[in-house]
């Protein structure tokens, strides 16, 4: 080969060489180009996740529900324990002297309160020293920063929140709200570099690895504040590199484009620390307030420890659960802190000696009401989104009672037991339910939905629908007095009856007793509950008007003209029963049942209101009547068990029921104030050896025997006289004669017989001569 | 929303009455000007009024009841007459459930429900309220309200 020929291979190659590094060097630069399109249109993409969240709204913020605030005055009954259970129930701190909002003393007969402030639908309550004096479970004395006032308010009860997905709960707070020296505990624990890194530090992950080399494990993270918050906010827990990239980038995104103070802002209202039931606890705000009842700007540095040190591990730091663990990571949280120079050798020394200081009860650790909670979200659903109850962080005013409401659940529970055992049902066998409302403003007070009152489930105030048996009666009753032909003593026939439906069946009731009773006067027949003279009443007055009469009362289902609905053969479910008595407890006056009061924004303004309403449903003179029957139902029928608990001044109403076979047992009875519907049963539907008066009665009893009642007083008017009559011969009688009684009549709807006491024999046959 | 042509005008005339009152009051004056009582125009509302609204916002009180529930008729009174409806039925509404059977409670309720054209619930209050009332010449007044609901209806 010649020399030229040489040169030109070589030549070649080289430029063979040169062209596959040329190559190499393209590829490269198209891969770089590529590379950095990728990663620009990532990072693009992550920069709009990152600003859409972060500048659009951050947090689903549930709906805030509250109990109603109560009103003291001087004349209101009201026992000091009962005000003492709400003030704890609302985070109110017992002290020796009261210094600042938010405790209270007690004297004696007296008691000093300091409100703390609080915002109401309708006005702001200032922070104020409240004086009450007490006599004899009444407030005699009422003052108000030293001065007598006629009315003051307690803040109400935060009794549950309406929560987004995963029951995240938070309350927000700003920046300039928080402690330095929190803001610096949590940088020196958690992220010493975090005023001087991007988003990512190098030096604390190469301090996080050199760590866990010593320790030979995982016992620190390298991660900042930043990437701490990008993964809660952001991301999911996942373990992945592509997740640990996307983390890194999106931390460096966030530092791009928000201050120091934002993104710290952000993350102390983000991060979880902790669970309270099916409700997740975020951010400092609510937690201050959850461990410790305070405001996050009133902590002190070993609460601060606390909750800084939780940061690391909400479940195994939980002073809760696991007080040893956070005592032992405060005291760690307390040796940075000093380490750091926040705080002295000293201060150091006394605090690590300090216990948690956890409160065990404040109204952010609530007792949630499930049933009650359930009512207020079906109440609402017609005017609001779902999201809008999860998201907008509405404020929902109640008129829940939290004294009722706790005595009426323990009743259920304490009282269903007892029937077990008394009785010997299978445990946890029966069930309860019970409504609680105001008779004459129609407010929802109580619910209990099950034995457990806890219990997120079915609800079966609301939804158990079950036959009403004997609570169906004084529909029947009110059908009769409101016609012509039937007063007080009216003689009802008791004896058997048969009646054939159009298919040829054959309805036959009986008495409880399964005996008749002949003739009894008309509310005797109810206040006995006698089967057969109802039933025969009701047909004799029109099963049409019976239906009519019981539309009037507020039943909103169809009920079909079939004989057995005098007997309440038809389900109700205790709520709707509830309505039903309302309008009978308020003397014919109805009024929807409601348990909210208003609705604002999370910033207080007025979004809608439930104002009180009324309707004049049935006439109030035959309602009289009917009261006045029902009080016999306690003084002398199936309900007198009322009479041995419950003071006779009290004039208590009710009526019974106990559905075929005994399936379920039922009581709605009232005071002048309080109405409340008790059911109790079994889920299956079976048969129990108890009644309406050995049941849902000892619950009804239970729940009210502690609590002030008013006493009921029927409406009177000028057409309601009340007569001298002899009772068995339906005939006006003289107050001296024997066996009389006084009772109330409409005016020309009377005996129209009068007997002197010396007819007594005469009239004696008169019931012979009507009903052989 | 429906009108009829008396209740507009009443309520036009009340707030003009209304304001006239607020205005005599911020001017710092004892409200009790009887040349205004004795105006024809007044004179025109029903004399359940003056018994039961009217006469207690004029400075001579009639306030019966407990303490609590004279100071919430009385914050109601006020917001009445300054146009604070929703205020003023709010105090009603506490003053309810303190005292559930005074009839004032109705009858400012119901007149405050007339006034803003919801004759109606006008009537149930009215209804209600002659249901508590026992006083014989208090049920006058109160079935003479009601009668004047219904004819404006």
């Amino acid at each position: 080969m010649s020399s030229c020929n040489r040169l030109g291979i070589l030549g070649l190659m080289k430029k063979a060489k040169r062209s596959k590094f040329r190559i190499a060097i393209s590829w490269l630069i198209k891969l770089s180009i590529v590379g950095v399109v990728v990663l620009a249109v990532v990072m693009a993409y992550l920069d709009a996740k990152v600003r859409d969240k972060f500048e659009g709204k951050r947090w689903a913020l549930p709906a805030k529900v509250y109990a109603r605030p109560l009103e003291m005055y001087p004349g209101l009954s009201l026992k000091p324990k009962y005000l003492i259970q709400e003030l704890e129930q609302i985070g109110y701190q017992r002290v020796p002297n009261v210094l600042t909002p938010g405790q209270y003393m007690v004297d004696g007969n007296e008691m000093d309160i300091y409100r703390r402030y609080f915002s109401l639908y309708d006005s702001d309550e200032e922070a104020a020293r409240i004086h009450i004096r007490f006599n004899d479970d009444e407030i005699t004395g009422l003052w108000l920063d030293g001065k007598p006032v006629d009315i003051a308010r307690l803040e109400p009860l935060l009794i549950g929140g309406i929560y987004p997905k995963h029951n995240e709960d938070r309350q927000l707070i700003q920046l300039s709200e928080v402690p330095e020296l929190l803001v610096n505990t949590l940088v020196a624990v958690e992220d010493r570099d975090y005023y001087q890194h991007f988003g990512v530090s190098l030096k604390g992950i190469a301090r996080a690895m050199m760590v866990n080399m010593q320790k030979g494990g995982l016992v620190q993270g390298g991660s900042t504040l930043t990437q701490q918050l990008v993964k809660n906010f952001y991301l999911t827990r996942e373990r992945s590199l592509k997740r640990k990239v996307t983390e890194a980038l999106m931390s460096l995104l966030v530092e791009f484009h928000y201050s120091k103070e934002e993104i710290l802002e952000t993350y102390l209202n983000e991060v979880y620390l902790g669970q309270s039931g099916r409700r997740a606890i975020h951010g400092f705000g609510l937690g201050a307030q959850f461990y410790f009842g305070k405001h996050i700007s009133q902590l002190n540095a070993p609460e601060i420890a606390m909750l800084v040190g939780m940061v690391k591990g909400p479940s195994v730091y939980n002073p809760k659960r696991k007080p040893k663990n956070a005592l032992a990571r405060r005291n760690v949280v307390l040796g940075v802190m000093l380490e750091q120079g926040l705080v002295t050798d000293y201060q150091n020394k006394v605090w690590k000696k300090r216990g948690l200081g956890v409160v065990q009860y404040s109204q952010y650790q609530r007792v949630e009401y499930p049933a009650y909670l359930d009512l207020v979200r079906r109440q609402l659903r017609s005017e609001y989104a779902e999201t809008d109850l999860t998201s907008e962080g509405l404020r929902i005013y109640t008129s829940l009672d939290p004294v009722i409401q706790r005595s009426a659940e323990q009743a259920v529970s304490k009282r269903l037991t007892q029937l077990e055992n008394g009785y010997k049902i299978e445990k946890n066998k029966l069930q309860g339910a019970m409504v609680v409302v105001s008779t004459q403003s129609g407010e929802v007070e109580a619910v209990v939905g099950d034995r457990n009152p806890r219990y997120f489930g079915f609800n079966r105030a609301l939804d158990a629908n079950r036959s009403i048996g004997s609570l169906a009666k004084p529909a029947v009753y009110l059908t009769a007095l409101r016609g012509d032909r039937y007063h007080m003593v009216s003689p009802l026939d008791d004896g058997p009856i048969k009646v054939a439906g159009s298919g040829g069946q054959v309805w036959e009731p009986q008495n409880y007793d399964k005996k008749s009773h002949g003739v009894v006067p008309l509310y005797q027949a109810m206040a006995r509950s006698l089967n057969q003279a109802t039933a025969r009443l009701g047909l004799n007055v029109g099963l049409s008007n019976v239906v009519q009469t019981f539309k009037d009362l507020g039943v909103e289902r169809n009920l079909p003209a079939y004989p057995s609905i005098v007997l309440g053969a038809f389900e109700m479910n205790p709520f709707d029963v509830a309505q039903m008595y309302q309008t009978i407890a308020a003397s014919g006056f109805q009024t929807p049942l409601k348990a909210i009061r208003a609705v604002t924004t999370a910033k207080g303004e007025l979004l809608s209101r439930y104002g009180y309403e009324v309707k004049q449903a049935v006439k109030t003179e035959p309602v009289y009547l009917l009261q006045n029957i029902m009080q016999k139902v306690v003084k002398i029928g199936t309900a007198k068990y009322l009479n041995s608990q419950f003071d006779a001044s009290l004039n208590l109403a009710g009526k019974t029921g106990t559905s075929d076979s005994q399936r379920d047992s039922w009581f709605a009875g009232f005071s002048g104030d309080k109405l409340a519907v008790v059911w109790v049963g079994q889920d299956d539907n079976k048969s129990m050896p108890i009644t309406g008066s050995s049941g849902a009665l000892r619950v009804w009893a239970q729940t009210f025997k502690d609590l002030p009642l008013k006493p009921l007083y029927p409406l009177e008017t000028e057409n309601i006289e009340e007569q001298w009559v002899n009772v068995q011969h339906n005939a006006l009688s003289d107050e001296h004669c024997e066996g009389v009684e006084k009772l109330p009549f409409i005016k020309g709807h009377m005996p129209t017989q009068t007997s002197s006491c010396a007819q007594k024999n005469e009239l004696k046959s008169w019931w012979s001569r009507v009903f052989n | 929303m429906k009108y009829s042509f008396g209740i507009e005008f009443e309520r036009k005339f009340l707030m003009a009455f209304f304001l006239t009152l607020t205005l005599a009051g911020c001017a710092g004056q004892i409200v009790k000007d009887n040349s205004l009582t004795a105006d024809t125009s007044l004179a025109s509302l029903p004399s359940w009024y003056h018994q039961n609204v009217g006469f207690q916002m004029m400075g001579d009180n009639h306030y019966s009841g407990s303490g609590a529930l004279v100071h919430l008729l009385q914050d109601a009174d006020l917001a009445f007459t300054k146009m604070e409806l929703q205020k003023c039925q709010i105090f009603l509404e506490r003053a309810q459930r303190i005292a559930s059977r005074d009839s004032g409670v109705y009858v400012r309720l119901s007149y405050l429900f007339w006034v803003q054209g919801k004759p109606p619930q006008a009537e149930q209050m009215a209804r209600r309220a002659l249901a508590v009332m026992q006083d014989g010449e208090g049920k006058k007044e109160i079935k003479r309200l009601l009668t004047a609901i219904q004819n404006n209806q």
